[in-house]
């Protein structure tokens, strides 16, 4: 595996990632990441929200809207760790926390899935908030699914395991023991 | 003006049981992660109704998905509480940083741009019945509010490319290259 972080570390992709002086390597590279961070966790963020109760008006379904939003997130997110990992294997690979990251984004994204699931099937908030002078507080949330405690704790655990994920992502910086293979 | 950046120093430098705390093994971290989380959380509030108001999801009321705001305060006071922290740790770190200072110019603009919504655009837009389309102006006000957070987030990544100390007079270093030798 070290002749593999050597090899890559050589390459020109990873040497530029490191090395470049240009604004548009590793200052560009990581404001990505932390764009796509806010996109893909927040959009997340504001699904499991109103899975908990909040924002009662919202109909759930209507938040699948801004899938595409949270897609972005993941993918830009996806292209920039690539780079960042091309830069710096060792770093990465050598760090259990960073597997713990990949595993917490993955159960992130498996939950999220469970989330568009639980908001496309509710059916009871989508059109009552069009209904005229019909003004209930919680009218959607309390016709459907989305107060449900089982939408609750799927609101919860996403919050949780997404909070998860950006403080192991953060703590990456100061928890890895080896930089480079040839430190 | 560089007067008064070393008088602010000086002053925040004053603050040394919170750079007693920050410099403990986990009081960096920590700060920096809730930093994260409420970057996040801002970005899940403020981006999706600015994106509500220009026209995305166009089903949900502009006043029920207000109600997400209140959560992007609790984002934003988390980042400022923790961006505190940080400044009054290593006040040199980011009162001479360039891109601390637009970080901020963006971040004071972004507030009044957002009072302009309020100001012109709310009751227009949230009322009982309003209709699907925001006003043109919260439209404007929307797109100018998504570019200046980008702005922010942008501008306090580049924050650690600019080094002072403790990276040495050679100029802005990278981030795996400076921090881990200075706060072991």
């Amino acid at each position: 595996l070290n002749a593999f972080f050597f090899w890559l570390e050589a390459t020109a992709l990873s040497t530029w990632v490191r090395e470049s002086t240009s604004a548009f390597a590793f200052p560009a590279i990581l404001s990505a990441h932390a764009i796509g961070m806010g996109l893909a966790a927040g959009v997340n963020a504001a699904i499991a929200i109103r899975l908990l109760g909040f924002a009662p008006r919202v109909p759930p379904r209507e938040l699948h809207r801004f899938a595409r939003v949270m897609w972005i997130g993941v993918w830009l997110n996806t292209a920039s760790g690539l780079l960042l990992l091309i830069g710096y294997p060792t770093k990465a690979l050598t760090n259990p926390v960073f597997y713990l990251k990949l595993s917490l984004i993955a159960v992130g994204m498996w939950l999220y899935v469970l989330m568009t699931r639980q908001i496309l099937s509710d059916d009871g908030g989508a059109g009552s908030d069009s209904r005229p002078g019909d003004r209930r507080p919680g009218l959607s949330g309390r016709a459907s699914m989305a107060s449900a405690p089982a939408a609750r704790f799927l609101g919860a655990a996403s919050l949780a395991c997404w909070a998860g994920a950006v403080t192991t992502g953060r703590l990456l910086a100061y928890t890895a023991h080896r930089i480079l293979a040839s430190w | 003006m560089v007067d008064f950046q070393i008088w602010l120093v000086r002053t925040f430098a004053r603050a040394t049981p919170v750079a007693t705390m920050m410099k403990t093994a986990w009081g960096w971290p920590a700060a920096e992660s809730v930093h994260f989380i409420g970057l996040c959380l801002l970005v899940g509030a403020i981006f999706l109704f600015d994106l509500r108001l220009i026209g995305v999801a166009k089903r949900i009321p502009i006043g029920a998905l207000h109600r997400l705001i209140p959560w992007g305060l609790a984002g934003f006071a988390m980042t400022a509480g923790s961006g505190i922290l940080f400044v009054l740790t290593e006040p040199d770190q980011y009162v001479y940083n360039p891109a601390f200072h637009f970080k901020m110019l963006f971040m004071v603009t972004a507030g009044l741009n957002a009072s302009a919504f309020y100001v012109t655009s709310y009751r227009k837009a949230t009322a009982p019945g309003a209709p699907d389309e925001a006003p043109r102006l919260a439209k404007i006000i929307a797109v100018v509010s998504l570019s200046l957070w980008i702005g922010v987030i942008v501008a306090g990544r580049l924050i650690t490319f600019h080094r002072p100390f403790p990276c040495g007079p050679e100029g802005p270093g990278f981030l795996a290259q400076c921090l881990p030798n200075y706060y072991r």
